[in-house]
């Protein structure tokens, strides 16, 4: 249900076919989204859910300079991202640091999980 | 015959109980659109109610302090709706020497001024994002171009803000968002009209027009720069001074 919502927000946002958005279709690499597409899409995502997005948290923007303090602090890099993205699992987490050295490392599913994520801290709150 | 058309209804007015804002708003009214002014302080509240005596259902009203980050939240929690229009007037002085002046109150006054002003500036534009319009004219000085003595900090922070929007325009202006900054010079409200008493005769004898703007005069200027026809002014930065800054 969730990932429908947010195929849709990116079907409308970026004019492509369902077919060709999935929970493993990169954003960057496969879409080609750029700067001003991703604060479109947190802004609809904001919108669509009434969740609040932190943009550089969704769209893992510091990733490598987390990786880059996980270094100097020597704190194994998969527990300090996972501090950082409390909404990615562990084994996401292990995949995002074997796919670093081919780009952008952003896909569908990080949204589903960040939507899904905020939804349960807001229903906390 | 100019006539000026309007895409949207709702506007809202930072800095709401100035001289200008308080003009701007009436003009709006008159025009159809549905000014929304923000004020500080009880007494700017009350203010607007004078102006608007029985005819207070034409207006909202709502609290914002851009000097406080728990009323910033408040306002941008509480902004139920996307503004058409975003009219930014905020204005407070700091006048001191750039070598004298305390350095924890200028830090204090660009953390305020630039950096809780561009949380607002960021909340709005991200709400006309979702309706893909929106218009956003901030209302800035000569003094920006040409500072006199004593007013380094107030010019540095109004170029910061300058800058924001003019970038808001280059980086939103293909998802229907336009920005412009006007720079009015001598105006006879506020701050200006009790600089113009002090030194009548010898201010305005360095302005080719030989007099300053009337709040009504800018008031329209403002009205035009909202309307459809001057979408074309888009991330950039507009002097109506009479001529001020042009001379030596």
């Amino acid at each position: 249900m969730l990932f429908e919502k947010v195929q849709q927000i990116i079907m409308e946002l970026m004019d492509i076919p369902a077919k060709d958005i999935t929970q493993e279709t990169y954003l960057v690499r496969d879409l080609d989204l750029e700067s001003i597409d991703f604060l479109e899409l947190a802004v609809s995502l904001n919108a669509a859910f009434k969740i609040d997005i932190h943009d550089d948290t969704i769209f893992l923007r510091n990733l490598r300079l987390y990786l880059n303090e996980a270094l100097e602090k020597t704190i194994q890099p998969k527990e300090f991202l996972g501090r950082k993205y409390p909404f990615l699992s562990a084994e996401r987490i292990q995949q995002v640091l074997s796919d670093l050295e081919a780009g952008p490392v952003i896909k569908v599913k990080d949204l589903v999980s960040y939507v899904q994520w905020a939804g349960g801290k807001k229903k906390a709150a | 015959m100019l006539t000026l058309e309007f895409s949207g209804r709702r506007a809202l007015l930072l800095g709401g109980s100035c001289t200008l804002a308080l003009e701007l708003a009436g003009l709006m009214i008159t025009a159809g659109l549905r000014p929304v002014l923000t004020y500080r302080r009880g007494q700017g509240r009350r203010l607007i109610e004078e102006y608007f005596a029985g005819r207070a259902e034409t207006i909202e009203l709502a609290h914002l302090d851009v000097a406080s980050e728990t009323s910033v939240a408040d306002f941008i929690h509480q902004m139920d709706q996307p503004p058409d229009y975003l009219v930014d007037f905020v204005h407070p002085d700091f006048e001191a020497l750039v070598a004298s002046a305390d350095s924890s109150s200028v830090r204090d006054y660009f953390n305020t001024q630039v950096g809780l002003r561009s949380t607002v500036i960021q909340a709005v534009t991200r709400q006309m994002l979702t309706r893909k319009r929106g218009r956003l004219v901030f209302i800035s000085s000569t003094a920006a171009q040409r500072p006199n003595a004593g007013q380094g900090f107030y010019a540095a922070a109004k170029q910061a803000l300058e800058a924001l929007y003019r970038n808001v325009g280059l980086e939103l202006a293909g998802r229907g968002i336009t920005t412009v900054t006007l720079r009015p010079g001598y105006i006879n409200a506020g701050r200006g009209e009790r600089y113009l008493e002090k030194g009548r005769g010898a201010v305005l004898k360095k302005v080719p027009l030989a007099r300053a703007l009337e709040p009504v005069e800018v008031a329209n200027v403002i009205m035009f720069l909202l309307s459809c026809s001057a979408t074309g002014f888009n991330a950039t930065e507009l002097t109506l001074d009479g001529g001020l800054s042009a001379s030596k």
